[in-house]
C-alpha cells in the first residue's frame, strides 16, 4: 500500500484547488487519486446508472434475438446485445472502482437496481413490441446514445473516458446494424413499412426524453450543471437533443418516414429545432420504475440474480 | 473488506501478435485466475487478433499515487542522451565525404522492420 | 475416394448420405446456439454473459457453414433450411433442443446454469471429436470446413471445462447441482453420438468415423477428468427421449421453432 503522502495532509481547499487545476489543464483523474466528494458521488451516480442501463437495455432487444428473421440477423443482433452487456461490464467496473472506498461492490449495484434505488434509462422501460422496434433501438436509441457518449469522450475522469472510447468504437457497428434493419423494412413491403412507421410513432416521446429535461425546472432534478463544472461533459441536455435532431431527422425523412409531431421544424433564425415537448410527468413516472415494462424487466434481472446465486456462492473466495 | 466473495478484480493484458508488446486492456471481475482467463478475450478483444493474454490480480499490482507520480517528471536538458545532441556530426562527416550513421540507417541493417 | 461438390451432385447415394450428415451437424449447432441466445442477459455473471454469447455466436456460425454447404448441394437456401423445416424434418439430437429450465426467456426464466454447463461441455467435447474426424472426410468442402471450425472449439472446450471442473470442485450445492444435471444429460447423450439410420452409409462412404469410435474417444477424454473430480462415468448412456436423427422430437423443439420463425413467417418472400 502507498504511504500517506504530503498531498493527503493538505487542507481540503488546497486539495480542491489543485484538483480543479488538474481538470482545467486537461489532466485525467484516476481511480486512486484524491477527488472531492461531490465529484465522486456524481460520477458514481452517472456511471452506475449508465452501466446498469446498458444491462437493462440489453433486455428489450434481447426479446428479438431468438426471433430475428434470418441467420445473418440472428447473429448480428446476438453480437449487438452481447456488446450491450459488454458495455455494462466496462461501465460497472468503472463505477465499482469509484465505490470501493465506500465499501460497495457489484453486489450493491444489483441490490440497488432491484430495490429501485438505482434508476435505469427511460427508454429501456418501454415495450419492444415488434421487429421494427429492434431496428429502431439499434438505429435511433443507439444514435441518441452515441450523441451523449461522444460528448463525454474527453471526460475528466480517465477510466470513464477510456471505457467510453471502447464503447463508442462499437456503437458504430450498432448504428449500422440498426440502419440495416430499418432500411430493409423501409424498402420492403407495405406491411414492413408500416411496421417501422409504427415503431417511430410509439418511440418518439421516449427518444425526446432520452436526453433528459432541458433544465431542472421541468422535472426538479438535473445533474447537468455539476457534470459540466467538472468537465465530465461539455454540452447541455438540450444541445444534445438538438444535435440528435440535426443528425437523424433528415435521415428519418429521407426514408419516407413521418415524424409523429406535425409542429416539428427547423427555425433558421434561431438555428434550433422546434418540437412539441413530451409529457415530462410521464418521464418522472417511467424512471421511478412505473413505465410500461419496468417491473417485468426488473423481474428478469431478479430471477437471473436469485436463480444463479448458488454459482457465485460456490466459487466465492473465503477469507 | 471482510469477504471478497466472487468478485475479485483482475487486470487484463494482451498481445495483438507474437511480435507486439503486452498492452493493458481493462479490468474484470472473476472468482479466480482460471475463470478470469476464459472470460478475458471475449470481454475485451472480440474484434481484434490476440496472441497472448495475461490476467493479474489487481491486489498484486503496486501503483503510484499522485505524489509519487511527481517523481516521473524531469528537465528537458538531456540532449546528450539522444542523437539530437550530435546533429553537428552530419556536417562534419560531409567534410570526409561520408554519411552519418543515423537512426534510420542503423535500424535498416536488421532488414525490413516488422509491421 | 474424395468428392468435390460437383462429384457429390452427380452421385445420388453419396449426395443423399452427405446431406443427411450435414443436416445433423447444422441442426445440432443451430438449436444449441438458439438455446444459448435465450440465455443472453441472464447468465450468472456479466463477464460470463459476454463470453457465453461469443460461443453461441460461433456455434450459429458453424451452423451457417453447414447450411451453406447444403445450399451448395441444391437442397435450398441456407436461411430457409434453418427456418422453414418442421420439427419432424429436423435432425438435431433431442438433448440439444431441451429447454434451459422452467419458464421461457421472456417470462420467468428460471434457467439452470448447471444444465447449461454440463450439456455444453459434453456436446462440445463430442463435437470436437466429430470435427477432428471430419478433417479426413471424403467430402472435400467438409474436410476443409472442419479445419476451420476446429480452431474455435479449443476455446469452447476450455471455457466449459473450466466451469465444469470448478463447480464440481466447489463441492456442496454446486456439486449436487452438476450431478443432477449430469443425471439429466446422460440418459439422452447417445442421441448426440448417434448418426441415426444412415450410420452404415456414413462409414461406407468415408464421410465420418463410427459412432462407437467417437463414443470411446470421448470416454477416454473425459475419464481422467471424472476421476480427478471423484465422480463416476456411467457404464452406458441412453436414448430415452428418442432419436432426433430419425426426426423424433419433443414439445420443446416445437415451441422453439415457433419462436425462432416468428418474424420470418410474417412474410417469407420479404427481405428482412
Amino acid at each position: 500500500m502507498a504511504e500517506t503522502s504530503s498531498f493527503d495532509l493538505l487542507p481540503d481547499e488546497q486539495r480542491l484547488a489543485r484538483f480543479m487545476e488538474r481538470i482545467e489543464t486537461g489532466e485525467k483523474i484516476e481511480a486512486d487519486d484524491w477527488m472531492p466528494e461531490d465529484y465522486r458521488m456524481t460520477l458514481i451516480k452517472l456511471i452506475s446508472m449508465h452501466g446498469i442501463s446498458e444491462i437493462m437495455g440489453a433486455l428489450p432487444e434481447k426479446e428479438w434475438v431468438p426471433k430475428a428473421p434470418s441467420l445473418k440477423r440472428k447473429l448480428a443482433i446476438m453480437a449487438k446485445v452481447q456488446d450491450e452487456m459488454g458495455h455494462g461490464q466496462l461501465l460497472l467496473r468503472v463505477a465499482e472502482d469509484l465505490m470501493e472506498p465506500l465499501l460497495k461492490s457489484r453486489e450493491h449495484i444489483i441490490q440497488d437496481l432491484l430495490s429501485g434505488k438505482l434508476k435505469f434509462h427511460n427508454v429501456f422501460h418501454m415495450e419492444a413490441k415488434t421487429w421494427g422496434d429492434a431496428g429502431l433501438i439499434g438505429w435511433l436509441v443507439d444514435g441518441a446514445a452515441i450523441i451523449t457518449q461522444t460528448n463525454m469522450l474527453n471526460a475528466s475522469y480517465g477510466p470513464y473516458a477510456r471505457a467510453l472510447k471502447r464503447i463508442c468504437a462499437e456503437e458504430v457497428f450498432h448504428a449500422q446494424h440498426g440502419e440495416a434493419i430499418i432500411m430493409a423494412l423501409a424498402e420492403g413491403t407495405g406491411k414492413q413499412k408500416a411496421m417501422i412507421q409504427d415503431s417511430i410513432d410509439r418511440w418518439w416521446d421516449a427518444l425526446l426524453m432520452f436526453f433528459g429535461p432541458g433544465d431542472a425546472s421541468t422535472t426538479g432534478t438535473s445533474k447537468q450543471d455539476i457534470t459540466m463544472k467538472y468537465k465530465i461533459r461539455t454540452k447541455t441536455n438540450e444541445e444534445l437533443r438538438q444535435d440528435f435532431f440535426s443528425k437523424y431527422i433528415p435521415r428519418v425523412l429521407s426514408l419516407g418516414l413521418k415524424l409523429p409531431d406535425e409542429t416539428m421544424h427547423f427555425d433558421k433564425t434561431e438555428g434550433l429545432w422546434k418540437y412539441r415537448q413530451p409529457d415530462w410527468s410521464q418521464f418522472k413516472q417511467i424512471i421511478k420504475n412505473n413505465g410500461p415494462k419496468s417491473r417485468e424487466r426488473l423481474r428478469l434481472r431478479e430471477i437471473s440474480y436469485t436463480s444463479n446465486k448458488w454459482v457465485l456462492e460456490a466459487l466465492s473466495v473465503r477469507v | 473488506m471482510p469477504d471478497k466473495g466472487f468478485y475479485q478484480e483482475f487486470e487484463v493484458f494482451s498481445k495483438r501478435s507474437d511480435a507486439s508488446p503486452l498492452q493493458h486492456q481493462f479490468s474484470l471481475l472473476a472468482p479466480n485466475h482460471e475463470l478470469a482467463l476464459v472470460m478475458a478475450q471475449e470481454n475485451f478483444m472480440r474484434r481484434e487478433p490476440v496472441s497472448d493474454i495475461w490476467v493479474v490480480k489487481r491486489e498484486d499490482i503496486r501503483k503510484m499515487d499522485l505524489e509519487e507520480k511527481q517523481s516521473l517528471k524531469r528537465l528537458d536538458n538531456k540532449d546528450y542522451r539522444n542523437t539530437k545532441g550530435y546533429g553537428y556530426l552530419k556536417k562534419k562527416w560531409r567534410v570526409y565525404e561520408q554519411e552519418i550513421l543515423d537512426e534510420r540507417e542503423i535500424l535498416s541493417w536488421g532488414g525490413e522492420p516488422e509491421k | 475416394m474424395k468428392y468435390t461438390k460437383e462429384e457429390a451432385l452427380i452421385h445420388k447415394e453419396y449426395h443423399s448420405a452427405l446431406c443427411e450428415l450435414l443436416f445433423q451437424l447444422a441442426d445440432d449447432d443451430f438449436i444449441l446456439a438458439y438455446r444459448g441466445s435465450e440465455w443472453l442477459g441472464l447468465a450468472p455473471h456479466i463477464e460470463e454473459d459476454v463470453a457465453f454469447s461469443s460461443i453461441s455466436q460461433d456455434m450459429m456460425g458453424h451452423a451457417v457453414i453447414f447450411y451453406g454447404m447444403l445450399e451448395d448441394l441444391g437442397i435450398g437456401k441456407a436461411n430457409d433450411l434453418a427456418h422453414d423445416r418442421p420439427a419432424e424434418e429436423r435432425k438435431n439430437a433431442i438433448l440439444l433442443e431441451r429447454v434451459n429450465g422452467p419458464g421461457t426467456y421472456l417470462h420467468e426464466p428460471h434457467y439452470d446454469w448447471a444444465f447449461a454447463v454440463v450439456r455444453s461441455y459434453f456436446y462440445t467435447g463430442i463435437k470436437k471429436i466429430k470435427i477432428a474426424s471430419l478433417k479426413n472426410s471424403s467430402y472435400i468442402p467438409l474436410s476443409q470446413a472442419a479445419v476451420k471450425i476446429e480452431m474455435e472449439l479449443y476455446y469452447h472446450l476450455l471455457h466449459w471445462k473450466t466451469w465444469f471442473t470448478q463447480l464440481l470442485g466447489a463441492g456442496g450445492e454446486a456439486k449436487k447441482r452438476i450431478e443432477d444435471a449430469m443425471a439429466a444429460v446422460f440418459p439422452d447423450l447417445d442421441g448426440v453420438f448417434s448418426f441415426g439410420a444412415a450410420r452404415t452409409m456414413f462409414i461406407r462412404l468415408a464421410l465420418i468415423t463410427s459412432e462407437e469410435e467417437i463414443r470411446q474417444e470421448w470416454i477416454q477424454m473425459m475419464r481422467p477428468i471424472f476421476e480427478s473430480l471423484g465422480i463416476n462415468m456411467p457404464n452406458s448412456f441412453g436414448l430415452e427421449s428418442g432419436n432426433g436423427r430419425d426426426g423424433v422430437h419433443t414439445e420443446d423443439l416445437e415451441a422453439a421453432l415457433k419462436t425462432l420463425t416468428e418474424v420470418y413467417r410474417i412474410d417469407q418472400t420479404a427481405s428482412w
